[in-house]
């Protein structure tokens, strides 16, 4: 098989959403000397894209979405550990959370996903996380952008105190803050003075592409 | 200019697209009624006992005069009945934390339960007592979830959409389990004198599902369900707070009396009050919408008044374009903010807005 051919197996894996042969194809491209950085890039990232762009132009729906993730996550466990030392996945990172009191996490991780297709490291913090934990991680991990969301509205309020603890840290300065979910308006965004606010992971990847 | 009417005649008549002396509104004021009720009470304490429930609603008429009562309660009733943990915060919406599907074995595993325990008991008896309470002075109706969204609620949003794919005919399995759920539920509602039962089918929504999947997954489910609910002679109705909802299937092929819908300006896919009128969705249903929920929250008096203005001009101007005469009721676009921090003073104002500006030349 030639680098071409796994790397188009390894998309297409993703694009019809089977783990199994992204993980097969995944192999493949290591056992045959393909960079994981190459593999993970043209081939995952590459099928992810298309996915999203059938996602956004309403061709798929999220069940689909979600198998193809699952594809990718195969793939990304075979590839990443391969990555030698030194050698980045990607220059700019975001790190992704449901804040405080919610537990609702399917946009989070749809947005994980889309985001890492859009050639992007994450840093999932998880959901339901505390407003300690996501100040500690931000400045632990130092990520480019802070993307927190909820799906309600009485914990749109630990969005709030996320952004002002970064702001009493010193630190909101050097880290981009995006703002979504359902009860999330332009007019909350801009209250807490966040960068940025979307309702959806394909609009907020795009602003990830202006800002990155 | 139409002679004053009652709110019951206001009702009717817009249901039947009949001349009115102006627009029906009801903000969906749910939750946060509770705090008008002895001085406020939790969620919890609302959500476990059906006089301080039913005595919210009876409160919240009094206050705001409103031209509708629809009973939602919270959309983790039915899961929490079937087993999975539900979070009780003091003043937040109660949610599911732990689900009770994980592993696609999990769905055959669903029983129906007792309704006459536990929060469905609860909601029943509560939709009584204010249906009973409120039944000559507005039009009444409970509230449920639809198979598919009690299920969401059940196994996870993530994990149903997965398996929608991986494990179809276990989920339909579990479909039919919550089908027979909802029908038990429907009997019950039939019992309390409401008026109506909306439901809510909140994954027909094309940001979800295509056309196939919620056919397929909830469309069947969901006819048996709007036939049983006529047949118990309940007015259908149907609250779909989603982004780009299935409007044909939802309005067309259902045919609710009363179809509650949102409205988000940043995505040009979805349909503002004077394209859905003029789009012919209000021909056969009373539609409801679709003022920002979270104005309620944030917004200011002024603001919200502005806001109510704009929507009811729009909505009797394309009501007029299409030759209508009252089927659109000016209400927000999803449940209002139940937070102790929303401005009751808000809800009042939508109502004294469509008061004064929702009066229709005929």
């Amino acid at each position: 098989m030639s680098k071409e051919e796994i790397l188009k197996k390894i998309s297409d894996a993703v694009v019809n959403g089977k783990p199994a042969v992204a993980k097969e194809g995944s192999e493949e491209a290591l056992k045959n000397g393909v960079r994981p950085i190459e593999a993970i890039n043209d081939g995952l990232v590459r099928g992810m894209a298309i996915v999203g762009d059938r996602f956004a132009q309403h061709q798929a729906y999220l069940p689909q979405v979600l198998i193809s993730s699952q594809a990718l996550y195969a793939g990304l466990d075979v590839l990443l550990p391969a990555i030698p030392k030194g050698e980045s996945v990607a220059k700019k990172t975001v790190a992704v959370a449901v804040v405080e009191g919610d537990v609702h996490d399917i946009g989070k991780n749809i947005l994980k996903t889309l985001i890492i297709a859009g050639g992007y490291q994450v840093i999932d913090l998880g959901r339901d996380v505390p407003t300690e934990e996501v100040l500690a991680a931000t400045e632990s991990k130092k990520p480019d952008v802070l993307a927190l969301s909820t799906l309600m509205t009485p914990t749109m309020l630990s969005i709030r105190d996320a952004v002002d603890g970064l702001k009493e840290s010193g630190y909101r300065s050097k880290v981009l803050v995006a703002v979504g979910g359902a009860p999330v308006s332009q007019t909350f965004s801009d209250e807490i003075g966040a960068d940025h606010k979307d309702n959806d992971a394909i609009h907020h990847v795009a602003w990830l592409k202006e800002v990155l | 200019m139409t002679k004053p009417l009652t709110h019951i005649e206001r009702g009717l008549a817009a249901l039947q697209n009949e001349p009115v002396d102006r627009l029906t509104t009801y903000p969906l004021a749910m939750g946060v009624n509770r705090r008008l009720v002895n001085g406020g009470v939790t969620y919890r304490e609302w959500a476990h006992d059906p006089k301080l429930y039913a005595q919210s609603f009876i409160e919240g008429q009094k206050k705001y005069d409103f031209d509708f009562a629809i009973g939602l309660m919270d959309l983790s009733v039915m899961a929490g009945d079937l087993g999975a943990h539900v979070r009780f915060d003091q003043e937040n919406t109660p949610f599911v934390d732990k689900h009770i599907i994980h592993d696609p074995e999990d769905y055959e595993k669903l029983e129906v339960p007792d309704i006459t325990k536990g929060r469905s008991a609860v909601l029943l008896e509560g939709t009584k007592l204010f249906a009973q309470a409120l039944k000559n002075d507005v039009i009444t109706a409970g509230f449920v979830e639809g198979p598919l969204l009690a299920l969401s609620q059940s196994a996870g949003a993530e994990r149903l959409f997965l398996d929608l794919a991986l494990n179809p005919s276990a989920v339909h399995g579990a479909l039919e389990t919550l089908t027979e759920y909802d029908s038990r539920l429907v009997e019950g509602f039939a019992e309390t004198g409401a008026a109506g039962l909306c439901w809510d089918y909140l994954w027909g929504n094309y940001s979800c599902l295509g056309d196939a999947e919620y056919h397929e997954f909830e469309a069947q489910y969901a006819h048996k369900l709007n036939k049983l609910t006529r047949d118990k002679g309940l007015a259908v109705c149907i609250h779909n707070c989603a982004d780009m909802p299935h409007l044909d299937t939802q309005i067309k092929e259902y045919k609710p009396a009363i179809y509650s819908m949102a409205y988000y300006p940043f995505n040009p896919d979805s349909p503002s009050a004077s394209k859905v009128i003029a789009d012919g969705y209000a021909d056969d249903a009373l539609i409801g919408g679709n003022i920002d929920p979270q104005l309620f929250l944030s917004g200011t008096e002024a603001q919200i008044r502005k806001a109510t203005s704009e929507v009811t001009q729009e909505v009797k101007t394309a009501l007029c374009k299409r030759g209508l005469k009252s089927r659109y009721c000016i209400a927000s676009g999803c449940e209002i903010p139940p937070d102790v921090a929303t401005r009751l003073e808000n809800i009042g104002a939508v109502v004294d807005v469509v008061k004064k500006e929702g009066s229709i030349q005929y």
